[in-house]
């Protein structure tokens, strides 16, 4: 049975750094460019979003199982993926694959198991990452952040996965080691390339038999090995003005490096390598892969940064002294009622009057008319600011300036959260998105909800 | 309505400011002291039969829990009923109400009501500012007390062209006011170009929009109307009150340019008072920030909506204007210990309406005087007391 590829989508984080910046910090040179999480972002708000944009462009039957990989889950241990899935709506199939930069391709093929043996009808497939590198190593200038999102299934579709092959050869490159937190580059490049990624890639590139104009995406774990593959098998190597946007994306970086190639007809081939196992996969390409151009739009948004911002964001830069406790632990009854109505950005719509109340959980009546019959909805996610203030007084870990705004939402619905960026742009009648941010790590775990991005004009 | 009347015989209150050097017991004893040293005739405190205790956060000082037993026995009081009142920024007028309340029932016969709070013993960002990771996890996620007013600045300033110049106004005047005031925490006169050239505290509002973090202590003595005369030649009588609520979210406010809890509040005072805001002589009232007392001056009726700015400007409620608001120097230049807050207020009318007020006293023509706080999450909950020197009312 054919399994189908029927639609993508792509996040960027927010930040880019000038690795001339980061690498003079070091009494080193460097060139190009990296994208690094904002504070409110991580390799879970990346996935949602990723995977908001695919689920956008298919349009399709829901998908009923979600298979993430990503390095940097944003719990070591604990509810990523329910969280995830709570926030997309999908589930409740699925897995979250983690442990080497191989994860992405690792839920890819999952996925496409599951489809091909019937569990799922429609399965999202997320990979996403942002690495956190060794400070002061040479990967730190090529470390990035990015996310990808397909919606595969069966039927009809613009493309088809084909032919996949994988191999494993025990090796050590890239790790990072339990209680560590940082990811270690620190194997011997010129040993490493000769004995393992060169004979690796090229063997599993050989076995899928790709033809000559294939769009390949390559993995570059040393910055240069995706040059020199695409010489040998010829074609066109997608993955390079995707890796010199984002940087090296980890477990994204296969399927991200694919997106070039799903614009137009043709055969697509994503390679994955990492922790000693490498993967071909073969996409070939009927037609224009919905969301593929939004994807790559995508990637090219983002302000620069200080190197100093993105360690802050990073949290490999923390202010001394004493912040401010979350007045209600993660691990409380209250976040075990509220979880999921806050991921998926939920409220009570009062069935007399009509009026949404936002959050269903504190909402027993309805404030409109004092009604009690309530139906819990997902919220809208376009809206307009109606007022709104700049707060530049907080404790830490608060990081002025903090926009938070007042926002009707497009079904009527009113909500006050925060805004993402420093407020600029932020005015009465702005445009806003909802979209998922990262509000605290709060006790070590992380705090999700929904923030305001505001449109710039027109967009 | 059938309820006896109740009568003022005395109130008082300490120096308000950054009074390091008192504890929270410190400061209650020095108010409860003003306030029976301000008895025309003396008062034996042992014939007081009840205390009720406004404080509204414990946890500024590190004080988990204030109960109702907190108090006495540093008041030399120990044993008398007392109880604690809680109800945001209008703690301490809502003790002043339910006091009143005590012996307008007949139940009570001389009550203490008092407000202490400690604001300062903790640093600011180990106090006040830490609420900004309080409640909500997400909707209330950063909201410090500026975010609770500055959304309605904004609004106001879009839906009536109300300036940064017409909040300064408000400043200004009430910094004047505080300068004449001893007990007011800043005592210096500010101006225009000096508020505007203060720090963004929480944009639009700078740091002279807002009012200082401040300890203090208030307290007023309760007598049925019929036994004033035992302690004065010159009472001053509980008109009315009211108290009313609103949704305690910010997002769930129907409108960002007024607060339904205060004119709800107004209304219910100004009938039990049977007057209406033409009656009034002299306020004080909510002006946490300058955006507050804009809101506050339209919603209590004093002027029309969204001209509470040109108003202010106008020197309408300056001490010789139509209607002096905030002769004491108002939150902003006295100072916010919040329980004390509203019993502070209510000295300053008391000095009013008894023509005790030196540089500050306005002119009387009605002899009543209004009362007015608004707070807590999503300001919603609003008190407004009304007093008069006019007796059969």
């Amino acid at each position: 049975m054919d399994v189908t590829l029927r639609a993508v989508g792509a996040a960027a984080p927010s930040l880019r750094v000038e690795a001339h910046d980061i690498a003079s910090a070091w009494g080193a040179r460097g060139r190009g460019s990296v994208a690094v999480c904002a504070a409110d972002e991580d390799p879970l708000t990346l996935a949602w979003s990723a995977a908001t944009d695919a689920l956008a462009a298919d349009g399709g039957d829901a998908p009923t199982g979600l298979w993430w990989g990503t390095t940097r889950p944003p719990f070591a241990e604990g509810p990523s993926w329910s969280y995830l899935a709570a926030a997309l709506g999908v589930g409740p199939e699925g897995a979250l694959f983690s442990g080497s930069p191989h994860a992405g391709v690792e839920a890819l093929l999952a996925a496409w198991d599951a489809v091909a043996a019937g569990t799922v009808h429609t399965a999202l497939v997320v990979a996403s990452d942002a690495l956190v590198p060794d400070l002061g190593s040479s990967f730190e200038r090529r470390a990035g952040a990015g996310a990808v999102a397909v919606v595969i299934g069966t039927g009809h579709g613009p493309a088809r996965l084909t032919t996949r092959t994988t191999r494993s050869r025990p090796a050590l490159d890239r790790y990072r080691g339990d209680l560590e937190s940082a990811t270690r580059d620190t194997y011997d490049p010129r040993a490493i390339r000769q004995l393992v990624f060169l004979p690796e890639v090229l063997a599993a590139a050989a076995d899928v038999a790709a033809p000559a104009d294939a769009t390949w995406s390559l993995p570059d774990p040393d910055g240069r090995l995706a040059a020199t593959v695409a010489e040998h098998v010829g074609g066109t190597d997608g993955s390079a003005e995707v890796r010199a946007a984002l940087g090296e994306t980890g477990a994204a970086a296969a399927l991200l490096g694919a997106i070039p190639g799903l614009r137009r007809p043709g055969t697509v081939v994503a390679v994955a390598h990492g922790g000693g196992r490498t993967t071909a996969v073969t996409i070939v390409v009927d037609g224009h892969v919905p969301g593929a151009d939004d994807a790559i739009a995508a990637l090219a948004s983002g302000r620069s940064a200080s190197y100093a911002e993105a360690l802050r964001s990073r949290g490999q830069l923390v202010a001394g002294g004493e912040s401010v406790a979350m007045g209600i632990p993660p691990g409380s009854a209250m976040f075990a009622r509220a979880t999921a109505e806050l991921l998926a950005f939920e409220g009570a719509r009062c069935v007399d009057c009509g009026v949404i109340n936002t959050p269903p959980s504190v909402h027993p009546a309805c404030t409109g008319c004092g009604g009690a019959k309530l139906e819990v909805i997902r919220l809208a996610r376009g809206g307009e600011v109606h007022t709104f203030v700049v707060n530049e007084t907080m404790p830490a870990p608060f990081v002025a300036p903090l926009p938070i705004v007042v926002v009707d939402l497009d079904d009527s619905a009113r909500v006050m959260t925060q805004a993402v960026g420093d407020g600029s742009g932020v005015d009465i009648g702005t445009r806003v998105r909802m979209v998922l941010r990262r509000y605290a790590i709060e006790r070590g775990a992380p705090v999700y909800g929904m923030k305001a991005l505001p449109l710039v004009a027109g967009g | 309505m059938a309820w006896n009347r109740v009568a003022v015989v005395g109130a008082g209150l300490i120096r308000f400011g950054e009074l390091f050097s008192q504890s929270y017991e410190q400061m209650a004893a020095g108010a409860f002291q003003a306030a029976l040293g301000s008895v025309d005739h003396g008062i034996d405190p042992t014939l007081i039969d009840a205390v009720f205790l406004a404080t509204q956060r414990g946890t500024l000082w590190g004080q988990e829990g204030i109960g109702g037993n907190t108090i006495p026995s540093a008041l030399g009081l120990n044993g008398v009923a007392c109880t604690r009142i809680e109800n945001a920024c209008p703690s301490g007028s809502d003790a002043f109400r339910i006091g009143a309340m005590a012996v307008a029932s007949g139940v009570h016969d001389l009550v203490l009501v008092i407000g202490v709070e400690k604001m300062r013993d903790k640093s600011t960002e180990e106090g006040l500012l830490a609420r900004a990771a309080g409640g909500h996890p997400i909707y209330n996620r950063g909201e410090t007390a500026p975010v609770l007013f500055a959304p309605f600045a904004t609004r106001h300033m879009h839906e009536f062209g109300t300036t940064r110049e017409m909040l300064a106004a408000v400043a200004v005047k009430n910094h004047h006011n505080g300068s004449l005031d001893p007990y007011a925490h800043f005592q210096d006169e500010v101006t225009v170009e000096q508020v505007l050239a203060t720090p963004l505290v929480c944009d639009p509002l700078r740091l002279l929009d807002c009012c200082p973090q401040t300890d203090g202590a208030a307290a007023v003595l309760l007598v049925p109307a019929d036994r004033a005369h035992d302690y004065t030649d010159r009472p001053v009588y509980v008109a009315g009150f009211g108290v009313a609520t609103d949704h305690p979210a910010l997002h769930e406010k129907s409108s960002f340019v007024g607060l339904p809890a205060t004119v709800k509040a107004a209304e219910r005072a100004y009938a039990m008072a049977g007057v209406g805001p033409a009656d009034i002589d002299v306020a004080e009232v909510h002006d946490c920030f300058t955006i507050a007392e804009i809101l506050d001056i339209e919603d209590l009726g004093f002027v029309e909506k969204g001209m509470g700015g040109p108003a202010t400007l106008a020197g309408e409620t300056s001490l010789t204007g139509r209607l002096p608001v905030n002769p004491s120097g108002g939150l902003l230049s006295k100072g916010h210990p919040i329980g004390a807050t509203g019993l502070a207020q209510l000295t300053e009318l008391w000095w009013q309406l008894r023509g005790d007020a030196g540089p500050r006293q306005v002119e009387l023509h009605s002899n009543f005087a209004l009362q007015h706080n608004v707070g807590g999450r999503g300001t919603g909950v609003s008190v407004v007391n009304i007093l008069t020197t006019n007796n059969g009312r």
